[in-house]
Order: C-alpha cells, then structure tokens, then sequence
C-alpha cells in the first residue's frame, strides 16, 4: 500500500513537472504586457485577439495541422507495414533495412533539411507542401518502427499462426489477430509522428519560406520578439485538446457502458 | 554520364509545364528571400503591394535562413528559385565573391543619383542598416553614471552588474578592440594581424567572468534586459527602441556600435532581372518611403534625403542619424566572409575554455 | 507469400530512401571534398581538440537526459499501467498533453521561470534557502530540465505500450506460486518490460543527440551541443564539416545503440525470436 501511495507521488510529481511549462505559459497569455513576464503587470485577452484576428498565424496553423496529420497517417502506415514487412525477411536483409528505416532519426534536421533542398531544387519540388509533408513522413517513420517494432516484437506470433490455421487469409489474419494488440503502440507512434513533424522547424524553414508552418512563423516572430501570442497560441491548443480528448473518452466510456462491458 | 543525361531528361521534364505557363500571360512574380515575421508585414505593406499596383509584377516573400547554403544549392543546381534576396553583410559578401550574383545597372535602377556611393555596389545594394550596439538599463545604473563605450562595459569595478554578449565572433572582435583602446577607423587593420586578433582575445579574457549569457536569437537579450536578467548587454538597435517604447528603462550608447549595411541582390540566372532591378530600385531609392519604413522598424536605408521625411526625435533612434553615426564603425563584410571560418573556430575554443 | 514482405515493406522503404537517404547521402559526400577529394574536414575534426570535446559533452548530455527520463518514465509509465483499464487513457493523456505546447515557447517559458528575478529564485529566497539570485538560467543544468520536460512524455509512452503488451496472468501465476509481489515484479514484469525501456531509452538519446535550439537558449557557453555546430557550420554554408560533424554523430549513436542492445539483448525476453 505504501508502495502504491508512493508511485503515485512520483506520478504526480512528474506530471507536475510536465505541466509546469503550461503553468507559467498559460497566464502569461492572459497578459497585458508586450514582453513574456511572470507574473504578467497588467491582463488582457490582447494577445488572444492579436492571434485570431491575424490570418497569417491562422494560416499557419492550418497549414502546420494539416501537414502534421497527412506525415503522420503516411509515416504512421507506412512503418507499421514495414515492421510486420521486416519480422518476414531473411536476417540478413534485417539489419541493413531496419538501419535505413531507423537512420532518419538521428541525422540531424539541419542535413536532411538542406539535402532535401538540393534534391527538391533539381526537380522544382521546392515550396511545396507535399515534399514538406512527405520529408516529415521520413523523419517521424523511425519512431513508428521504434514503437510499433517494440511492440511487435513482444506480441505472440501464435495468434497470427491460430488465425491462419482457423482459415483465415494473411491480411485478414494480420488484421485481425495481429492488429488489434498493436493498437495502443500504432496510436502513440501516430501522435508521436504527429509531433515529429507539428514542432519541426528546420526542413520547414528551408521548403516552405513562402507558406510558412507554426513553428516558422514562431521562429520569424522570435527573432524579432517575444510577445506573449506564442504564449497565447500554445495555450489554446493545449485546452482545445484537452477537451477533444475528454470528449473523445466521454464518448468512449458512455458507448463502452452501453455495450455493457468496462 | 548516365547520371547527367537521366538528370538533364528530369530538369527538363519538370521544366515544360513552367515554360507553358509563361507563354501564356505576363504574369510575373518576383521570388523575395527576406525574413518573414513582422518585417515581411510591414514590406508586404509598403512595397510589395504598391509596387504590384503600379506595375503588375507580384512579389512572393519568402521567410528564409541558412541563405548561403540556400543559395550555393541553387547554384549547383542551375536553379534560382529566388529572384531578389535580401542578405547580411557575410552572407552578401560570400555570395559576391562566389559570384552568385547579377551585377546592377545602377544608371537604370538609381537615374537620379539618390543613393550615396558607398550604398551602391556591383552586384548589390544597401537597403536598411543595422547596428549592434551596446543597451542599459539606466534604472540599474550606479548613481550619477552611465555607460557611454564599450571600454565602460568592461570596466566592472564602475559598472558592477550582469551582462550579456551575443555568441558571435563577429562584432565581440571589434567591441574588445574598441574597449582596449584601439579607434573605430583602425579597427579592421589591427584585426587583420595576428597579433590583433590576439589582443582582441585577449581583451575578451578580461570580460568572460562577467558575461552571464551568451544570447544567439535577436529577442533574447531584449528579453533579458526587460526580466532583469542582465543590466548591460549587446543588441539589435530596433529591439531597444520598441523595449524603451514600452515603458522599459533602458538606452542605447551609439559610441562603438557595430553599423551593418542589410544589402539586396539579385540572383544570377533569375528570369527577371529587369523586374528585380525595378522593384530593387522601388524599395530603396525612395527617401518618402524608406522613412515610412525607417519609422516602423528602425532599419533605415542610406537613400539621400530620408531624415527630411523624418522628425528628429524619431530620427535620433536610429543607426544612420548623423549624431549616433560618429562614433560607430561599419562592419567590413569581405573581411568577414574569408575570415570567419578560422575565428569562428578560435571563437568556440575560448567559448568552452 | 514471398512477395507479400517485400510488398508491404516497399513504401517505408522508398520513403526513406527517397526522402532521407539520397538527400543526406548528398549532402554526406560533401565531407569527402574540399572542394577536390580530401580528408581535411575529417583531419579538422579530429585534430582541433574543439570539436571532441563539444562531442563528448553531446554523449554526456545525451546518456544523462535520457537516463533521467528512464528513470522517471518507467514508473510513471508503471503507475498507469497499474490502474484500472478505465483510467489509463486519462493518465496518459495527462503526460501527453505538454506537447502541443511549440518546444521554442516551452524553452522560452523556462527562461522566464530559472532568470534571476524569476519565480524559482524569488520562491528560494522567500523560504530562505538562498541569500541572492542563484544562477539557474545558462547552467547545464536548465538544459537538462528543459530537455527532460520534452522527452519525458516519449519514455512514458514508449514504456507505457510495450507494458500493455505484459500478459498480467504471467505476473499472477507467479504471485500464485508464491512470489512475492516484488520478487514478481523483478522476475516476470521487469524482464517483459524492459524491451520498452530500452527502445524509450534509445528513442530519447537519439533524439537529444540531435538537440540544439535548448541548449543554445538556456545552457551556458561551455553547453553547446553537436546540433549547434552543425547547424552553425550549415549556416555558414560550410557543407563539407557539417557533414563529418553528422558522420560522427550518425556513426557514434548507431554504435553506442548496437552496444545498448547487444547487451540488453541479454536480458530481453521476445517470443518471435525465440520461434525463429
């Protein structure tokens, strides 16, 4: 018992901590100040009103979520195909491909942001939305491996094998026999591939200078000022998804009742 | 070969739909590699749109950075993608001295002679200024003192307090040399020496206990100065402006700033260049103008004429007026340019020392 | 059968080498030149003492960040699994939703916290447990709080899904034998799980590898990471060292994970393998 009043201590804690960056941002959003303060010296809904009423951070923002969903459904299909592709290969193949697959998360932004450039240039690809879209698939795709792979490794290939010996097809058996454990760890690699490319500054600045995402049109403000609209914009989309994530488990939770099952 | 062959088929593919389209209209759009944010606003705002109106060339802005890797891409690609650009004093240089620009028929793009000589190059032009100077907070001050040259920033004993200085060789050099008693006009000739760079070092070695941040985007020592986190520190002239507008206690000492010309070039190969020539001229050798956008963003350009557009008290916050202009030093960008590899090097060595 | 494998591996494969590995490889060969084929940039690296030590900083930091967000992640990620089925998704949700917020506005958040007039210096003060402003902003170790806030989540996560792939009978039938409930723990849970752990762990050192936007903000003159120079040098338009500092980089972190996972793999439990 004392053990359980323990990690929920440290759980707390460490959401504490999580959240404490929000703590501090969301008031400050609130402010009346033109400069990032704690506590704000005057309040006011200015900085909201700055952020709605301009339609470049609107459009940035649309663009930056379009952009974000469209990598992360690719990235998310993409990777979850190749995981189950890289368990049927010979050995020998594994390692090379797997490397591939893994290498994009650990060369730096910055190198893949300007080869992509260069490639881009020789085919007129530049300034596009769907090279943007299809580079932030590669680099969130080693996160959909990591995740998806990890879990698919520790998944029981029994279940896929029982379905096929019960006469289902190999899609199907995948689909419904292998699929279904993986749920959770597809679902974190998509909101992880989701993220990869939402806060991704650097092959953006270099492909879309004349659409600009959220996080360039950030980056341009910043190096001019600080005045608390990021904080302002941050803020929104932190309660926005509070509650279309409540809401989705409200809705969950009342279907899953009337099923009549917890 | 094969390579090259497949290559030229692909670059020619992706061209024919372009070629297409500009067959059929006269609709031209120049490519703009500025710096997006609040700037390309006040451009869209002043230039952009007039200019279109008045000759039906549109203007694409682009937010860009990393503009000499950019443009060495284009380059060895065979692909300007952008038309004019607007570049930093080492990004202007490296671009000319690599060739990577068209040179300027300044008798089309200036016929009245409005831009001083110093502002008109082969293959670029001044379009704003910029100093890097050295910011207070006088609230902070010792009594009855304030901090009027770099040799002040370094004197702790009179000046105890924070401070910050920009993660940059480039204007640190300068500023050491300045505040170890070396004149504005001889800066660049003793730094050209070994033995200046050395005493430049040297001199830093003296403030390094002092700095407490080393700030490296434009905003942060704005930000420091109105938290209270430092009480003297380098920074951009317009920052310290729009900081004392709001009601922050803080000033600029011109003396020793570092005056650095924001050029405009067109890029080699572009499609438009007597459209880029036009709109170049557009934006900087009009003084009404250039003083419209002086006074939204304290980036003045060097057209003659623009302080008779101007009050003198909005004048005086800027780089160019002639009183604060005495006592900086322009930053020389070909010095720049082919040193900035070897001291950017010794630079993060006495970083980490 | 036999194609069906290389069929469904054919998009992540072409996305990557399409998009990642020709670009990179662009950029890469740029190493090998300067502007005739030459080893200087590779010599540079190696001889100026600079560039070793900002790597070895950059493992340091790395190793520690990730070993930090281990060590908190794995129980968070413990506690969730942990409770009713019901509650999890909102627990986790909690630890996810810290990343809507954009990392340059967390990042400039911190500096307001840690500066010298910040709340963190003026809570010390107050309770007495320090006499003046304490020096927390530009530290090494702002770069670890602020680099922990944001891979912190990603740990949880990755934990949190390969634990929900443990079969909970496993860790009953133990209690069932007569184990105790740490003994079940350490015997049947901790070894199912800690393929979890490990990729978290890997997921997070590589990310932090590439780090270079918070340690330029809220580190100190001696935190500059492998990411900043990088970074530097491509803005200097310097391709050639850019790509022998992403060479080493790359190299170095596919080396270190292989040695991670070799050893790892002595402990890790994976019923595929074992059938193969």
């Amino acid at each position: 018992m004392k053990l359980r009043l323990l990690a929920a201590l440290l759980f707390a804690a460490g959401v504490l901590f999580l959240f404490f960056p929000i703590l501090i941002v969301a008031p400050m959003s609130f402010s009346g100040d033109r400069f990032l303060g704690f506590p704000p010296k005057s309040w006011g809904l200015v900085w909201y009103r700055a952020y709605f009423s301009d339609p470049v951070w609107l459009a940035a923002t649309w663009r930056s979520l379009r952009i974000a969903t469209m990598a992360s459904l690719i990235a998310t299909l993409a990777g979850t195909a190749g995981v189950v592709g890289l368990a049927k290969i010979p050995p020998r193949w594994r390692a090379g491909i797997s490397g591939l697959l893994l290498a994009p998360a650990i060369v730096p932004n910055v190198i893949v942001a300007l080869g992509v450039f260069m490639l881009a240039l020789r085919f007129g690809a530049t300034d596009s939305e769907a090279t943007l879209v299809l580079a932030h698939a590669a680099i969130g795709l080693p996160f959909v491996v990591m995740i998806v792979g990890g879990a698919y490794r520790q998944s029981d290939p029994l279940l896929e094998k029982a379905a096929r010996v019960c006469g289902a097809g190999p899609f199907r058996a995948f689909w419904t026999a292998t699929v279904p454990p993986l749920a959770p760890a597809i679902l974190a690699a998509g909101i992880f591939a989701f993220f990869v490319s939402f806060d991704e500054l650097v092959i953006a600045l270099f492909l879309m200078g004349g659409a600009e995402t959220l996080p360039v049109r950030i980056w341009n403000d910043l190096r001019f000022e600080i005045n608390p609209t990021i904080a302002a914009i941050s803020t929104f989309f932190v309660v926005v998804t509070a509650l279309a994530m409540g809401l989705a488990e409200y809705l969950r939770a009342r279907a899953s009742r009337r099923q009549g099952n917890t | 070969m094969m390579r090259v062959t497949r290559r030229s088929i692909l670059a020619a593919a992706a061209l024919l739909p372009l070629i297409g389209g500009a067959a059929v209209a006269e609709d031209i759009e120049l490519t703009y590699a500025g710096s997006g944010g609040g700037l390309a606003q006040v451009m869209d705002m002043l230039f952009d749109k007039p200019f279109t109106e008045k000759t039906g060339v549109r203007i694409k802005p682009l937010a860009t950075t990393d503009r000499v890797s950019a443009m060495r891409a284009m380059m060895q690609a065979g692909n300007p993608i952008w038309d004019v650009a607007e570049l930093t004093p080492v990004e202007y240089a490296t671009a000319s001295l690599e060739g990577w620009l068209e040179e300027i028929d300044w008798a089309a793009v200036d016929p009245n002679n409005l831009m001083p000589d110093d502002a008109k190059l082969k293959d670029g032009g001044v379009a704003a200024t910029y100093s890097t100077i050295l910011a207070q907070r006088t609230d902070k001050l010792p009594a009855g003192k304030k901090m009027a040259s770099w040799a002040d920033f370094w004197d702790v004993a009179t000046f105890p307090g924070p401070r910050a200085l920009q993660d940059s060789v480039l204007d640190n050099l300068e500023f050491a040399l300045l505040a170890d008693g070396v004149s504005a006009k001889d800066v660049y000739t003793v730094l050209s020496t070994p033995e200046g760079v050395d005493r430049a070092f040297a001199k830093l070695d003296q403030i390094k206990p002092h700095i407490v941040a080393w700030w490296t985007a434009g905003a942060q020592p704005v930000q420091m100065l109105s938290d209270g986190e430092v009480n003297y520190t380098s920074a951009w002239n317009g920052r310290i402006t729009q900081l004392k507008k709001d009601g922050v206690a803080v000033e600029a000492v011109w003396n020793g700033g570092g005056l650095k010309p924001s050029y405009v070039g067109i890029l080699k190969g572009t499609k438009h260049k007597a459209e880029a020539q036009q709109y170049v001229s557009f934006m900087i050798t009009d003084p009404v103008r250039s003083a419209e956008f002086a006074k939204m963003v304290a980036y003045p350009g060097m057209v003659k004429g623009l302080y008779d557009h101007m009050d003198a008290e909005a004048g005086r916050e800027l780089p160019t007026y002639p009183e604060n202009l005495a006592g900086q030093f322009v930053t020389d960008a070909v010095f720049w340019a082919k040193n900035m590899d070897a001291l950017q090097e010794r630079w993060q060595e006495w970083l980490l020392d | 059968m036999s194609i069906g494998p290389r069929l469904t591996l054919a998009p992540a494969v072409a996305l990557a080498l399409l998009l990642f590995a020709v670009p990179v490889a662009f950029v890469l060969r740029e190493s090998l030149f300067a502007p005739d084929l030459s080893l200087v940039h590779f010599e540079r690296f190696l001889t100026r003492g600079v560039y070793i030590a900002v790597f070895e900083k950059t493992l340091a930091v790395s190793a520690a960040v990730s070993t930090i967000c281990l060590l908190a992640g794995y129980p968070m990620a413990l506690f969730i699994v942990t409770r009713p089925p019901r509650w999890r998704p909102l627990l986790l949700f909690l630890v996810l939703v810290p990343m809507w917020m954009s990392i340059l506005v967390r990042t400039y958040a911190w500096m307001v916290v840690l500066g010298r007039e910040g709340i963190v210096n003026n809570l010390l003060q107050w309770l007495g447990l320090t006499d003046g402003p304490a020096t927390l902003l530009f530290t090494t170790g702002a770069v670890y709080v602020a680099m922990v806030q944001i891979l912190l989540p990603i740990m949880v996560v990755t934990c949190y899904s390969a634990m929900t792939e443990i079969d909970p009978g496993l860790v009953r039938a133990a209690r069932v034998f007569g184990a105790g409930p740490f003994r079940a723990f350490r015997e049947v849970f901790l070894p199912l799980s800690l393929e979890g752990a490990v990729t978290g762990w890997s997921v997070t050192f590589i990310l932090s590898m590439g780090f270079f936007i918070v340690p330029a903000l809220v580190g100190g003159r001696k935190d500059m990471l492998l990411g900043n120079m990088i970074v530097n040098q491509v803005g200097q338009g310097n391709w050639g060292f850019a790509a022998v500092m992403a060479i080493v980089l790359l190299a170095s972190t596919v080396a270190l994970l292989g040695i991670v996972r070799l050893v790892a793999s002595r402990f890790l439990y994976s019923p595929r393998e074992e059938q193969a």
